[in-house]
C-alpha cells in the first residue's frame, strides 16, 4: 500500500468562488496542507485550463499553510506567468503571512490586505 | 484508532509534568492530526507561546510528511518517535525514524530572491523547518535519523 497520504476530515479545506468581471475570487478556507493542496491545486489549474487569467484568492478564512500549500500557489504561478496571468492573495493570517514571508512567496505574489484592494489592482 | 499512539497518549499524561512527552506514531498521515493535538496540549500545559507553538508544529508537519512520504522503501508499518522536551527558554524536539538515511542539512539552501520562473517546487518544507527553528541537527544512528530541531522562547 502507499503511504496514506489522507487525513481524516480534521482540518478540512473548501474552496468557494466568485466572479467579479474578469476576475475569479477564489475563497479558500481551512487548512492547505499534504492531504488538501492537491485538491486546490487541481482547482486552479483547471481554471487556468478553461482561460481564466485574472486570480483573486480570498485567504481570510485560511487558518493553515504548510509547504505543500505553497506548492500549489507556486505550480498555479508558473503556469499564469507567461501567459499573462497572476494570482492576488488577500487576508492573509498573521500565521499564513509569515509562511509566505519565509519562502519569499511575498515576492513572488502580490498580497493584498483586503479583497477590494485585491480587485483593485487588476482594474 | 491506533494502538501505539493510544498507548503513547496515556504516557504522555504522565510524562507532562516532566517537560517531556514521547509520542509513537506509524508512518502513515492519518496520524499527524492526533500528533499535533497531543504536542498542543503538552505546549498549553508548559505555557508555551503561540508563536513558538505555531512554529514548532509547522516545523514537525514538514518533517513529519517528509518521512511517511520518503523515507521508506518497502510497504510496511514503521514507528517514528518523537520526544518533546520543553525547558525555561526553549522548545526541543528529537524525531526519530528507521527510514533510509536522509539528512535534511545536505538539502540546498532556497534562494528566495529568484524569480517565478527559477524557483523551485522542491526543498520548500526543509526550507520552512531550518526558517523556523533555531537549532537543527541530523545523525544517523543505530541505522536510524535523528532530527533534533530547536526553538527559543523569549
Amino acid at each position: 500500500m502507499p503511504p496514506n497520504l489522507a487525513s481524516p476530515d480534521v482540518y478540512p479545506m473548501q474552496i468557494r468562488e466568485e466572479n467579479h468581471g474578469d476576475t475569479l475570487v477564489t475563497i479558500v478556507e481551512g487548512h492547505l496542507d499534504s492531504a488538501t493542496a492537491g485538491e486546490f491545486e487541481t482547482h486552479l489549474l483547471g481554471r487556468i485550463e478553461e482561460g481564466r487569467r485574472a486570480f483573486v484568492v480570498d485567504c481570510a478564512d485560511l487558518d493553515y499553510i504548510n509547504s505543500a500549500g505553497l506548492k500549489a500557489f507556486l505550480i498555479a504561478g508558473k503556469k499564469l506567468e507567461p501567459i499573462g496571468g497572476r494570482i492576488v492573495l488577500c487576508a492573509l493570517a498573521t500565521n499564513v503571512q509569515m509562511v509566505f514571508e519565509l519562502t519569499g512567496f511575498d515576492n513572488l505574489f502580490t498580497i493584498k490586505a483586503s479583497r477590494a484592494e485585491a480587485l483593485a489592482s487588476f482594474s | 484508532m491506533s494502538l501505539p499512539l493510544r498507548a503513547a497518549a496515556a504516557f504522555a499524561e504522565s510524562s507532562m509534568h516532566r517537560g517531556s512527552i514521547t509520542i509513537v506514531c506509524k508512518n502513515d498521515m492519518a496520524e499527524f492530526d492526533r500528533f499535533h493535538r497531543m504536542v498542543c496540549q503538552f505546549c498549553e500545559l508548559h505555557d508555551v507561546p503561540a508563536r513558538a507553538l505555531n512554529a514548532m508544529t509547522l516545523a514537525l508537519d514538514e518533517i513529519f510528511t517528509n518521512v511517511v512520504s520518503y523515507a521508506y522503501d518497502d510497504t510496511d508499518a514503521h514507528e517514528i518517535t518523537v520526544r518533546i522536551d520543553f525547558a525555561p527558554g526553549v522548545l526541543r524536539a528529537r524525531i526519530e525514524d528507521d527510514g533510509r538515511p536522509f539528512n535534511p542539512l545536505d538539502v540546498p539552501p532556497v534562494d528566495i530572491q529568484r524569480p517565478m520562473t527559477e524557483r523551485e517546487v522542491g526543498g520548500l518544507g526543509i526550507h520552512l523547518v531550518r526558517s523556523l527553528m533555531n537549532r537543527m541537527e541530523y545523525e544517523r544512528a543505530d541505522r536510524r535519523n535523528v532530527l533534533t530541531i530547536e526553538k527559543k522562547i523569549r
